[in-house]
């Protein structure tokens, strides 16, 4: 994972070319025409630099999950995301679990999805799915049809093995793909769920267009995921201090550069997506945190992590500075629904 | 990897029309019994490409299932159960998903297909 990650993505008003890319001081004259030329000379390398870094995030990314799956598994069970918890209480790890499957029913209520699982969803696809949880979790709930994807051989395998180990190996399956590039023909699922993977993604609007793509007419999407805060209409960008402490939090889990939550609403009107909602949960997981550095620091944890390997302990330091993003209310943990028109 | 998943996946590399379905290379494929359930069969049935399956199901080595189907043979017991063998019971642990258009292959190992495009494929 290098240093300078290239935020040349699209439609992020967080992001601008690098100035020194351009070949110029500050201040200088230049005729058009060359800052023309320079302009794009500076785009194509920053665009083949960008393909160089998402290459090596996509690698950095499944590595990462490889390593620490099975020690995140022993510790926290078969969901890999953030439970869902009343603010300002004390949790231990014990009410971690029963929180995690609170956040997915409350992430199905906020999108309006009927409690009612026969009016439910019939196909979904879990972008970002991690060990299956989520996808074991809604082919149980709906009876529905749950493909999974991710980065991970190491995780693929796990999540096919639990849903078998669960007589779910029908209902529930997974495969090793790209969430930019999903191996499947458009508008193929009712339910399009990307729990908590949003973040690793390099290019937002591909993203985004990839979700869109393969939900059906009339199809939910709901995306979970950390965002910074809004920009104020007079900020073109992000200060200085808050720009070096996501940078930090990237490094240490595989992160391309963060967006807002109203990029990714910008996103979803350009593709003319209805009924779109947001709110910002990062009360409801703030308990989260605290919680996992007390766990990690007993003894049998800390020998789990030990054993994981590196990218999993530099994860593990990284924990402080999430705590430190939610409390400057700079990382916002968010959420985004919306409809697909029928 | 079931014929059910294969009937879902797609080729996704850049300038392909219709990457779907996509061919199958077997190198070991494997039967694992499991509980029929003739709801969860017709639920799916509409969303199944049948050819893709009947086609599939036969370079796995099973040719017991009909050309042609209607819904009204959803009734049938017999129809059930074979549709039920080749969708959920025949798994490919080793071999390949090929691209119909480009012929790149996607392999397949330990029943988990690897659908990651290379940097010049996207």
């Amino acid at each position: 994972m290098t240093t300078s990650v290239f935020p040349t993505c699209q439609l992020l008003h967080t992001c601008r070319p690098r100035p020194h890319l351009l070949h110029r001081t500050p201040g200088s004259t230049t005729n058009n025409r060359r800052q023309l030329t320079l302009a794009v000379t500076a785009t194509t390398r920053a665009m083949e630099a960008e393909r160089k870094n998402d290459g090596a995030l996509k690698k950095g990314i499944a590595e990462f999950y490889d390593e620490s799956s099975e020690m995140w598994e022993d510790i926290w069970g078969d969901h890999m995301h953030h439970g869902f918890y009343d603010p300002d209480s004390t949790v231990s790890v014990s009410d971690h679990r029963a929180a995690q499957i609170r956040m997915i029913d409350e992430a199905l209520r906020f999108a309006g999805l009927s409690e009612d699982p026969t009016k439910g969803p019939k196909s979904v696809v879990d972008v970002g799915c991690g060990i299956g949880g989520s996808s074991r979790y809604l082919a149980r709930k709906y009876e529905a049809k749950c493909q999974g994807i991710t980065l991970s051989p190491v995780q693929a395998q796990r999540a096919n093995a639990l849903a078998a180990a669960q007589g779910l190996a029908d209902k529930a399956s997974f495969q090793v793909a790209d969430a930019l590039e999903q191996p499947f023909p458009d508008g193929q699922f009712d339910l399009v769920w990307s729990m908590e993977s949003g973040e690793h993604m390099p290019d937002k609007a591909k993203f985004v267009n990839e979700l869109v793509r393969v939900a059906a007419p009339g199809a939910t999407i709901i995306i979970v995921t950390w965002c910074h805060r809004d920009l104020a209409p007079s900020e073109e960008a992000l200060q200085p201090w808050e720009k070096e402490l996501l940078n930090k939090i990237c490094k240490s889990y595989y992160l391309p550069a963060w967006c807002s939550t109203v990029d990714y609403v910008k996103l979803l009107e350009s593709l003319s997506l209805q009924d779109i909602k947001t709110a910002d949960w990062s009360p409801y997981v703030a308990p989260f945190w605290p919680a996992v550095i007390r766990s990690a620091l007993t003894w049998k944890d800390m020998t789990s992590l030990l054993r994981s390997g590196l990218k999993s302990i530099k994860g593990a330091l990284a924990m402080p500075l999430m705590i430190q993003g939610f409390k400057k209310d700079l990382i916002k943990f968010a959420i985004i629904t919306c409809q697909k028109p029928e | 990897m079931r014929l059910l998943t294969h009937n879902m996946l797609s080729s996704n590399i850049k300038g392909v029309a219709n990457g779907f379905p996509l061919g199958i290379e077997v190198e070991k494929v494997i039967e694992k019994q499991v509980e029929l359930s003739a709801d969860f069969l017709r639920n799916l049935f509409p969303k199944i490409e049948w050819k893709a399956l009947v086609d599939a199901a036969r370079t796995m080595g099973y040719a017991e299932l009909p050309e042609e189907v209607d819904s009204s043979m959803l009734d049938s017991n017999e129809f059930l159960t074979k549709f039920h063998h080749a969708l959920l019971e025949l798994h490919l642990e080793e071999g390949a998903l090929v691209c119909p258009e480009t012929g790149r292959r996607f392999p397949v190992t330990k029943g988990i297909p690897n659908m990651l495009l290379h940097e010049d494929e996207v």
